[in-house]
């Protein structure tokens, strides 16, 4: 157990100009679960195995504990990975798989048996322990790829989008199972996925991550309250926030009809910018009349998910001015298609970035 | 309706097809056996035979009664005035071993090393491996055997080890590169997490997921050494107790007073040990052991 650091680490691929993970500065506590999140290509699997050595660092460094390991082989890191197909010896048994890391450590047989046997139990794999990867069903193999990880008590856990190969169902239980088991370890763990719903939910802390910059890091929580700039905003949640750029006025921003009034130390930060983004999540517009401003919103299309219904739509914003929109709505009084209905829009709920920088001017 | 159309067209194309290939097929299957089998029948039917009887009635290919006591004088030794083939299957017998020990050796290691290690003008180097053969045997025997007379290696089975395993690695890295870049990456990146360094990889995870490989090019090198003749004969033929079977077959062969028993008893011999090896190794020429290894 230890904390991880990363200070200002690059990775250029060769052959390409623009750098796959770019200055990244991140810092994990001792224990913790950091998760990193973002579309493909945005450089969080880069960044997991630099840190699992696996890939070289071109500038910047990485330390484990108060150990500087951005040039060490993967071997002398103490750290147990997680791969997103399990990788899994196909010629060893279950057993061998999980204890092959103490074989190579050097463990004597008994030992490493005991290890290995309770490794099982916690993952419920007793029974498994003679089979031959190819005998195991998907959520099996993750498990002994897990085991594999946990029998090493390492330093850190690396996880690279371990439950993306399982089926819907399987994914939601793994995924509790696994935090749950990352939380009585008590082991640093840092945790790739491009699924936010698992992000939101394993990470003590978020990092997201797009176009190898790491945008914010976060509790989950201030992540979705207080998203750092635009791409979030729009990365974390589902159905995304509304991101609409409206003009500024004098006391505040104009919204169609209305003017959402804003606090004066946001109004200071919008610095005589003449357009902000607005961002309005699903859930802060309401199809009942209330106070605040609203929108007129032609319905497109209505999801109904049984608990919630989400209405997609478009609004006008003036004259000939349209945008998307989409509205977290009470199912059982849901518009029809083609429907006019008015949005109301909870003007305390709003962010505002940047129309220039994407930055968030609200606080 | 289309149903009843095709039923009433007995001949159409599918139905063609079927018939003709049908009876080709055991046609074909039938010329090969026979091409194939008939002369290593004939050649054992000889071998069993008596020298008398084969010349009486050369075609009998069922005989009255078999005879083993050709295998007996080709087996025994010269100074008991028998052919010494004991000797010449023993030589080739080590050599090819040799040959086969030291070429996976060498060949293990290249090819992990040109199928996993970025290095410059590794494209270029295994373009070369294959160049080697584009070049007759006889073109390199000449200089070879000059070279090798001049620092004193002709006529020992050494001088010819080193020949053989210069001629079979390139084609053995050729013949488990292409294995090896079939096993994922991932394993051997989990095993470098796992703590092995890059020899234990090879050790643990490479070799043992390229074990039919490593047999059939085993086989493959076994095959060549073992009937290998030019170098033999350039190297060894001075020197009957360094013959190998294929130099020694040949030689006696090339003598009027071995009676064609002897030869076929000889060929025999020649051809027995590389058949029942493949037939020892074959159950381990299985394909797909690294199914498994990642999401199927």
């Amino acid at each position: 157990m230890s904390t991880v650091s990363y200070d200002g680490v690059s990775r250029t691929y060769p052959g390409n100009d623009r750098p796959a993970v770019d200055r990244l500065d991140l810092q994990i506590d001792d224990g913790e679960c950091v998760v990193l999140v973002g579309p493909s290509g945005c450089g969080k699997s880069t960044s997991l195995r630099m840190l699992a050595g696996l890939e070289d660092v071109d500038a910047g460094t990485i330390t484990i504990g108060d150990r500087d390991v951005t040039h060490l082989a993967p071997k002398d890191r103490d750290i147990a990975m997680v791969f997103q197909n399990y990788a899994l010896y196909p010629h060893m048994s279950v057993a061998d798989n999980i204890g092959f890391a103490l074989k190579v450590a050097g463990v004597g047989k008994a030992e490493r048996m005991r290890r290995v046997r309770e490794a099982a139990t916690m993952l419920d794999l007793q029974e498994l322990l003679d089979r031959k990867p190819r005998a195991l069903s998907g959520g099996q193999r993750q498990r002994v790829a897990m085991g594999r990880a946990i029998v090493r008590e390492p330093q850190v856990f690396l996880m690279d989008e371990p439950l993306s190969n399982l089926d819907a169902k399987l994914r939601v239980s793994t995924r509790s199972q696994i935090a749950a088991l990352q939380r009585r370890l008590g082991i640093t763990t840092i945790y790739v996925t491009h699924d936010q719903v698992e992000a939101m939910t394993m990470g003590d802390r978020v990092a997201v991550l797009n176009g190898g910059v790491l945008q914010q890091v976060d509790i989950p929580r201030q992540l979705y309250d207080k998203p750092a700039n635009v791409f979030v905003a729009g990365f974390v949640g589902s159905p995304a926030m509304n991101l609409i750029r409206v003009p500024v006025v004098p006391d505040g921003v104009r919204l169609g009809d209305h003017v959402v009034p804003l606090d004066r130390a946001t109004f200071a930060r919008i610095d005589h910018n003449p357009e902000v983004i607005l961002g309005i999540r699903p859930e802060s517009c309401r199809t009942t009349p209330q106070d605040g401003p609203e929108l007129h919103v032609r319905v497109e299309l209505v999801e109904e998910l049984g608990a919630d219904a989400y209405l997609y739509g478009t609004a006008a914003l003036g004259s000939d001015r349209h945008t998307d929109i989409v509205a977290r709505i009470d199912p059982r009084c849901a518009p029809v298609t083609n429907a006019m209905v008015r949005l109301t829009v909870d003007s305390t709920q709003v962010h505002v970035f940047s129309a220039s920088s994407g930055q968030r001017l609200s606080s | 309706m289309a149903q009843t159309h095709q039923s009433r067209c007995r001949w159409n194309r599918d139905a063609v097809e079927t018939r003709v290939f049908g009876v080709l097929r055991w046609l074909v299957i039938a010329v090969l056996v026979l091409v194939t089998a008939f002369p290593l029948y004939y050649m054992v039917m000889l071998s069993l035979r008596s020298l008398d009887q084969v010349v009486l009635r050369p075609g009998v290919l069922w005989p009255a009664e078999f005879d083993v006591s050709t295998y007996v004088s080709v087996l025994t030794s010269v100074a008991d005035g028998g052919q010494g083939f004991l000797v010449f299957l023993r030589n080739s017998f080590v050599i090819a071993v040799l040959t086969v020990a030291a070429t996976l050796l060498a060949a293990i290691p290249g090819a992990y090393a040109i199928s996993r290690l970025r290095f410059a003008g590794r494209r270029q180097v295994s373009a070369l491996f294959l160049a080697v053969y584009l070049f007759p045997a006889i073109l390199l025997a000449v200089p070879l055997f000059v070279f090798f007379a001049r620092i004193g290696l002709r006529g020992s089975l050494v001088g010819l080890l080193i020949v053989y395993v210069a001629q079979t690695v390139p084609i053995s890295i050729y013949m488990l590169r292409n294995y090896f870049e079939t096993v994922p990456v991932s394993l051997e990146e989990s095993a470098a997490i796992d703590g092995c360094s890059r020899f234990q990889i090879i050790r643990w995870i490479s070799m043992p997921l390229a074990l039919p490989a490593l047999m059939s090019t085993a086989l493959y090198v076994f095959m060549i050494a073992w009937n290998e003749f030019l170098f033999a004969l350039l190297f060894l033929a001075e020197d009957r107790d360094r013959w190998t079977v294929s130099l020694g077959l040949s030689q006696l062969a090339g003598s009027i007073e071995i009676p064609t028993t002897v030869l076929m008893a000889g060929s025999v011999l020649l051809t027995l040990p590389i058949i029942g090896i493949f037939f020892l190794a074959e159950r381990m020429l299985v394909e797909g052991l690294t199914s498994g290894a990642e999401k199927g």
